[in-house]
C-alpha cells in the first residue's frame, strides 16, 4: 500500500493546484479577455496582494479577507477584490494625469468565506475600472465591454448568458422621498435578498407607498420590453431623485442600443449591488446553468472620496474560474511528440516549429505504442518519429504510421 | 428547456409545501405515489426531496431553482437566495428555554453577563441572540434531542424551535424569551429568478392569489 500523504502536503481548504487542460483554458480565457480590454483602450494594472486592512472598508469584503500581520505589527489583508486597491492606486499615483482613467487588471483575490459552499478561497478576476467621469456612455462602454468579452468567447447574448442591469439610486431615491423612515430597513432587507422583510417592512406604510414599495424590487424584465421602464417612470412619480435615477438608466439603454440590440438584457430595479459602495447602474451577469454570477459592477461614485480624491467611477470584475466553466468545449490545441534521442531528432523537431507546428521533444528512443501512450496524457494529437525522407508520422490514438516530407506535417496536424 | 426544479424538505413542513406548490398549479402528484426517491419529474417540472436545512444549498448552487423552506433554516444559513414569498404555513418559534428549575439562576446567569452554555441545533441564531444582548454564551452544537441536553447536565439552556411546546413542556422546559418566529418561505436561486424570471413570477404569484384567497 502507498504511505499516506502527510496532511500539510495537500493545498490548503479552498486553494487547489490548477493542472492542464483547465490551466491552459483558464490562461487562454484570460488572454482573450485582457485582448478585448486592451482594445477598448484600458490598460493593467498590478497591485500588491497585500494591502493595509484600512484600505477596504465594504463590512462584507474585511470579514471574509485573510488577515495578517507585518513586522510593524500592522494589520494587512490579502486583496479580497481589485475595485478597492485600484481606486487607491489611482488616487495615489495618477492625480497629476488627466482623467478618466481607464485601467484593467486580472489578478487573484482571496476570501475565506464561501469555502465549503462552493466557492474558493482563491480566484481570479480580470476586470476593469472607468475612474473620473460620470458620463452614463461610460456606463454603457463598460458594460458593452462586458458583453463584447463574453461574446467573443462564443458566450451568445441571451442564449448563454444574460446581463442583470439595474440603478441602486433609483429604489433608494424613492424611498428617501417617499418613506424616509422606513428607507434603510428596507434597504438592509432588499441587500439580503429578503423580499419578504420589504413586505413586512412596507405594511407600516401609507396604502400607496407601501404598494410601490412592494412592486419596485419585484420590477424584472428584459431591457427590450420598453414597459418595463414605462412601469418604473409610474413608480418614480414627481420623485426627483428616483427621475434622475431612472434618466440615467435610460441614457445608457440609449447607448447600448447604439451598438445593437439589447438582447440578453435584462432590467431588474431590485437589484442594488451587494457592496454599500455602488452608487448607480449596477449589473450582473449569469450563464445559464450556474448558479452564481459570471461577472459583476456597477458605479460606485463614493469609494474614491476615502482616499482623498473624490471621483466618479465605474467598472466590472469578470470571475475568470466561473467563466471558464461555462465556455463551449474546444479542441486542444495541435501538439507533435517528436520521439528521439539523436542529433537528428533535435534538428527535425527545431525544423518543424519553423514550419509552424507546435513540437514536444522526447529526447529518448521510445517505441511507438509508448510513445503514443505519452502523446495522450500531455493531450497531443500526434506521434512523430524522424525519417530519412522527413518525418513518420502517426495519430496519437492509434492508426497507421505514413511518411512524409517534414514541408507536409503543418498542413496535416493544423486544421 | 426543462421545467423549474424545486426543493422540497421532508419532514414537518412537507405536507405544507405539497400542498402551496399544488394549489399554484405545480404537477406535485408524483410526490405523493412514492416516497423513497429523490428526484421525481413530472410534466413541465422537476422536484428534489431533501432534508430542510440541505434546501437553501441546492437553492443557492443553482441545482434547484426554487425551494421551500423554514424562516429558521435562512437565518442560520444565511445563505445567498431570494426570498420570495411568506407561506405563512409551518409557523414555529424560536425560543430560549431552560429546566423549570434552574430559569432563575439562568436569568440571573444572563443578567450578571456569566457565560451561560446553550445546547442548540442553530448555533448561529444563538450566538447572534446573545451578542444582540451583550452577552456571551458557549454555544454547544447539537443534530437532535436538544432538550436532552440540560437534563444531564450538558448545558444550562437550550435555543430550539417549538411549534406546540408539547416537547418542551414533556421534558419540564419553560420558555425564557422568544428570539424570533418562522414560517416556510419560498426562495430562488439569484440567477433562475432572472433568467427565468417569467416562470418563477408565475409561481409566486399564483401562490399569493391563493394565499389571498384561504387568508
Amino acid at each position: 500500500m502507498r504511505e499516506k500523504t502527510p496532511r500539510k502536503f495537500s493545498t490548503t481548504p479552498g486553494t487547489r493546484d490548477v493542472l492542464p487542460p483547465e490551466s491552459t483554458r483558464l490562461l487562454d480565457a484570460q488572454a482573450k479577455v485582457l485582448e478585448r480590454f486592451r482594445l477598448h483602450g484600458f490598460r493593467e494594472v498590478i497591485t500588491p496582494a497585500l494591502e493595509y486592512s484600512e484600505v477596504i472598508e465594504e463590512p462584507k469584503l474585511r470579514d471574509s479577507a485573510f488577515k495578517l500581520f507585518n513586522p510593524d505589527n500592522q494589520m494587512l489583508l490579502l486583496r479580497p477584490e481589485v475595485t478597492t486597491p485600484v481606486a487607491r492606486l489611482v488616487a495615489q499615483r495618477l492625480r497629476n494625469s488627466p482623467p478618466p482613467y481607464k485601467l484593467s487588471y486580472s489578478l487573484p483575490v482571496y476570501r475565506r468565506t464561501g469555502v465549503g459552499r462552493g466557492q474558493s478561497a482563491e480566484f481570479r478576476q480580470a476586470g476593469v475600472e472607468a475612474v473620473g467621469s460620470a458620463s452614463p456612455g461610460e456606463d454603457a462602454a463598460t458594460i458593452a465591454l462586458l458583453v463584447d468579452v463574453l461574446r467573443t468567447l462564443g458566450l451568445r447574448p441571451g442564449t448563454d448568458f444574460a446581463l442583470v442591469l439595474g440603478q441602486a439610486a433609483f429604489y433608494r431615491g424613492y424611498l428617501r422621498g417617499a418613506a424616509p423612515d422606513a428607507a434603510s430597513e428596507v434597504l438592509a432587507a432588499l441587500a439580503d435578498k429578503d423580499l419578504v422583510r420589504v413586505d413586512e417592512v412596507s405594511r407600516t406604510l401609507r396604502r400607496e407607498v407601501a404598494a410601490i414599495v412592494r412592486e419596485i424590487p419585484r420590477l424584472v424584465g428584459p431591457a427590450a420590453d420598453g414597459s418595463v421602464m414605462e412601469r418604473a417612470a409610474r413608480y418614480a412619480g414627481e420623485n426627483m431623485e428616483a427621475t434622475a435615477a431612472l434618466e440615467n438608466l435610460g441614457r445608457i439603454l440609449e447607448h447600448l442600443q447604439a451598438i445593437g440590440p439589447l438582447d440578453g438584457v435584462m432590467l431588474d430595479f431590485g437589484l442594488i449591488g451587494r457592496h454599500d459602495y455602488y452608487t448607480g447602474a449596477v449589473y450582473e451577469v449569469y450563464a445559464s446553468g450556474l448558479g452564481f454570477t459570471v461577472a459583476n459592477g456597477g458605479r460606485y461614485d463614493n469609494l474614491l472620496r476615502r482616499f482623498g480624491e473624490p471621483m466618479p467611477a465605474t467598472g466590472f470584475a469578470i470571475s475568470l474560474e466561473r467563466l471558464i466553466s461555462v465556455l463551449p468545449e474546444e479542441e486542444p490545441a495541435p501538439l507533435v511528440v517528436l520521439v528521439g534521442a539523436s542529433v537528428e531528432a533535435t534538428r527535425t523537431a527545431a525544423g518543424l516549429r519553423d514550419s509552424g507546428v507546435p513540437v514536444l521533444h522526447l529526447a529518448e528512443d521510445l517505441p511507438p505504442a509508448q510513445a503514443a501512450e505519452y502523446a495522450r496524457s500531455v493531450d497531443a494529437g500526434w506521434v512523430c518519429y524522424p525519417a530519412p525522407d522527413g518525418v513518420k508520422l502517426a495519430a496519437a490514438d492509434g492508426g497507421e504510421a505514413e511518411i512524409l516530407p517534414a514541408e507536409a506535417v503543418a498542413g496535416r496536424v493544423i486544421s | 428547456m426543462r421545467g423549474l426544479r424545486v426543493a422540497v424538505p421532508k419532514g414537518a413542513i412537507f405536507d405544507d409545501a405539497l400542498a402551496a406548490l399544488e394549489s399554484a398549479g405545480m404537477p406535485v402528484g408524483v410526490l405523493r405515489e412514492d416516497g423513497r426517491r429523490l428526484l421525481y419529474r413530472a410534466e413541465g417540472a422537476e422536484f428534489i426531496v431533501s432534508r430542510p436545512s440541505d434546501v437553501p444549498v441546492f437553492v443557492e448552487h443553482g441545482a434547484a431553482d426554487v425551494g421551500i423552506v423554514g424562516k429558521d433554516v435562512l437565518d442560520e444559513q444565511q445563505p445567498n437566495v431570494v426570498e420570495l414569498r411568506d407561506l405563512g404555513t409551518g409557523a414555529c418559534r424560536m425560543i430560549l428555554a431552560a429546566p423549570r428549575a434552574k430559569v432563575d439562576e439562568v436569568r440571573r446567569s444572563i443578567d450578571h453577563a456569566e457565560v451561560v452554555r446553550v445546547a442548540t441545533k442553530f448555533p448561529n441564531i444563538a450566538r447572534r441572540y446573545f451578542e444582540g444582548m451583550g452577552r456571551q454564551a458557549e454555544i454547544i452544537a447539537l443534530h437532535g434531542s436538544i432538550e436532552l441536553a440540560p437534563l444531564v447536565g450538558l448545558a444550562d439552556a437550550v435555543v430550539d424551535l417549538t411549534a406546540t411546546g408539547t416537547t418542551l413542556r414533556e421534558n419540564d422546559l419553560d420558555i425564557m424569551d422568544d428570539i424570533s418566529s418562522s414560517t416556510a418561505r419560498l426562495i430562488a436561486n439569484r440567477g433562475s429568478y432572472r433568467l427565468r424570471h417569467h416562470e418563477v413570477a408565475a409561481l409566486v404569484e399564483a401562490m399569493q392569489r391563493e394565499g389571498e384567497r384561504v387568508g
